[in-house]
């Protein structure tokens, strides 16, 4: 009975080796690559990221400046020797100048994120080869910007520029002065007392001079008579600069480039909040969003979007919104659109300081 | 009839400290189904009708509530079936977890059926009597309470009830107050219980250093055995949950491990784990059956 017993245990102890041995034989992609000299990827590791379906990073620096390459493995269709090494320069005026050493197209989309020693005012940037865009360019990063673009397809030289500030606050001013025309807007400011520390009943910070105030969602009367546009966006390319921090189970749900709705425009109807558009939008597309009522901020609270939720990528993310260049410090369902807004929903790793919001906490 | 109860406490405690640990620990639906299947089959075998009509009138009630109740609060997941009148979507991702979770809830709730018959207080004393004293003597109180309490308030209400006090008559004020009165010789009584055990248990030495304890229990040949395959069985799935053979994700898509020849032979391994008693019990059957019949 005992040699049975230990024929079994050997046995056994067989078998798990044989299963353990599967896991690491391969080479590990989760850590990151950096690039040689001449920039070369072989054909082989590009099929073993194919095949694994990995996220994988590769690194390399030109003249001190860090860039990150995030290869997708569901991107690949037929995998061949690419470079990614790339020359950065910066031009008399200020812009980067991206030198690609790949002869031709990749073949399929590349995420690349540049990480600049400075820190642009922009709040986005555009590549342009030649004189024709080719690539939007969001901008992340805390004290220093960092650029982060998906090119598909095009090579040889590109320069990004900053794009101009999307409103000037002239044209700022006169947005404000149409609410305030508005009757139901006049009732808000005075329904909403001031705290003696300077804070309205649901603890919002005084709002800066020349933004819009919070509008009470119970209060707004939906005309959908009326209808406007405005510019839609949800990213999340800081995630790709903190792979090492998400949760593996979510790896899947990082789109390749970090865009989970490119910038498209959408129709809404006056008196309608950025909840209520995100909803729609999310509604639309297809995209999972899950939120939850707060009543101490009598605003809705994104948890997560495309599955990505708060938390996922380490204790300081989660999402944000800003609209027309400002992340409002107030909740999204108090936010009431204008015709013409440009709202873009960004993933945050570290409280809003990587994607431009750093004065809000 | 139940063999495996006769068995080493030692080999008894160790069964159920597995099988509900690997119950809590493996969400592989081969292993929950393995698990609930066993613990059915182990409860109908000695419980008998019992634990057929516990699990039909408790279990598959809670179930079908995870299944609903998990999707209401938690809506992550791939797969989106409808929207919530609030905006948030349903899931089937979320479904399928919520119905995991009640399979597992109710497959542990089985298991401490048969734990509790099984594992009896004084055997429970015997284990931990001398490693955890104070803390075994108020768990085996604490589950000698309950029916000693319910056989107390039988007796309390009917020696009310002779003297007069009948709760089931009269006004809801009047009936209410008779009530209180019960719930407050409940409260005295067990008050008093307690400390009436805990003196006499002090009295007898109990928990003191050198003394020893009267046991029925011996460690045999059989009971060694036992314990070594328990072992085994234990190391080896052990293994397979570090090389992830049972793996299972729920959210936020599903993603599992295949059945192929090495994890099929963790599951195989999980259910003759799981299987022992009921083994054991039918061998002892068919036994008593074949020496019955050659007389």
């Amino acid at each position: 009975m005992k040699r049975f017993f230990t024929l079994i245990l050997t046995l056994s102890l067989l078998f798990s080796l044989c299963a353990c041995q599967g896991n690491f034989s391969k080479a590990d992609l989760k850590e990151p690559i950096a690039i040689g000299e001449d920039g070369t990827v072989a054909q082989q590791l590009l099929t073993q990221i194919k095949e694994e379906n990995a996220i994988c990073v590769f690194t390399g620096e030109s003249n001190g400046l860090h860039y990150e390459w995030t290869v997708f493995g569901s991107d690949i269709s037929a995998p061949t020797e690419i470079n990614l090494g790339l020359q950065v320069t910066k031009t008399a005026e200020g812009d980067i100048q991206l030198t690609l050493l790949q002869p031709k197209a990749f073949g399929f989309s590349a995420p690349l994120s540049v990480f600049l020693d400075t820190e642009w005012t922009a709040q986005s940037a555009t590549a342009y080869d030649g004189d024709k865009a080719v690539a939007a360019v969001s901008l992340t990063g805390s004290k220093t910007t960092v650029l982060n673009l998906t090119l598909d397809g095009s090579v040889g030289t590109l320069v990004i520029r900053p794009d101009p500030l999307p409103q000037s606050d002239g044209a700022e001013d006169s947005s404000v002065s149409d609410t305030s025309g508005d009757p139901a807007a006049d009732a808000d400011t005075s329904a909403t007392p001031e705290n003696s520390d300077g804070k309205d009943k649901y603890h919002t910070d005084p709002i800066p001079e020349g933004k819009p105030k919070p509008a009470e969602p119970e209060d707004q009367e939906v005309n959908t008579a009326t209808a406007y546009t405005c510019t839609f966006s949800i990213e999340c390319s800081t995630i790709l600069n903190n792979l090492p921090q998400l949760d593996e189970d979510k790896l899947e749900m990082v789109p390749s480039g970090g865009v989970i709705l490119p910038a498209t425009t959408v129709t809404f109807y006056e008196g309608e909040s950025v909840f209520d558009v995100l909803q729609r939008v999310c509604r639309e597309n297809g995209i999972h969003m899950e939120s939850s009522w707060t009543p101490m901020y009598n605003s809705a609270y994104i948890e997560g979007i495309h599955n990505l939720y708060e938390f996922d990528c380490g204790s300081l993310s989660g999402w944000m919104y800003r609209v027309n260049g400002w992340y409002p410090n107030y909740g999204c369902s108090r936010y009431q659109l204008q015709d013409g807004d440009t709202v873009e929903w960004r993933y945050t790793c570290d409280l809003g300081n990587d994607v431009g919001g750093k004065n809000l906490f | 009839m139940d063999r495996f109860a006769k068995y080493h406490p030692l080999v008894n405690f160790f069964y159920f400290a597995l099988v509900i640990a690997f119950s809590m620990a493996l969400r592989h639906p081969v292993s929950q189904g393995i698990s609930l299947l066993c613990a059915v089959c182990y409860a109908a075998q000695t419980e008998g009708k019992r634990a057929v009509l516990f699990s039909l009138k408790w279990c598959l009630p809670i179930m079908l509530l995870t299944a609903l109740m998990n999707p209401a609060f938690s809506h992550e997941g791939v797969t989106i079936l409808l929207y919530f009148p609030t905006g948030n979507p349903l899931t089937l991702e979320s479904i399928l977890y919520g119905l995991s979770a009640g399979v597992l809830l109710s497959t542990v709730m089985l298991w401490f059926l048969s734990f509790n018959r099984v594992i009896t207080s004084d055997k429970f004393i015997y284990l931990f009597g001398r490693i955890i004293p104070a803390m075994s003597l108020v768990l085996s109180m604490t589950l000698r309470f309950i029916p000693k309490c319910k056989a107390q308030l039988e007796l309390t209400v009917d020696a009310q009830k002779s003297i007069g006090r009948d709760m089931t008559q009269g006004s809801l004020l009047h009936r209410t107050k008779l009530a209180v009165t019960v719930l407050s010789i409940m409260v005295t009584w067990t008050l008093e219980n307690a400390i009436e055990s805990a003196d006499s248990m002090k009295s007898r030495g109990y928990g003191l250093k050198g003394r020893t304890a009267f046991s029925i229990y011996r460690f045999d040949e059989r009971d060694k055995l036992a314990l070594l395959f328990l072992t085994f069985c234990g190391f080896y799935l052990l293994c397979g949950m570090l090389v992830s053979a049972f793996g299972f994700r729920y959210f936020p898509s599903i993603r599992y491990v295949g059945l192929n020849t090495v994890t099929l032979s963790f599951q195989f391994v999980y259910l003759i784990l799981c299987m022992m008693p009921v083994v054991l019990n039918g061998a002892e059957e068919r036994k008593w059956k074949a020496i019955h019949s050659k007389m």
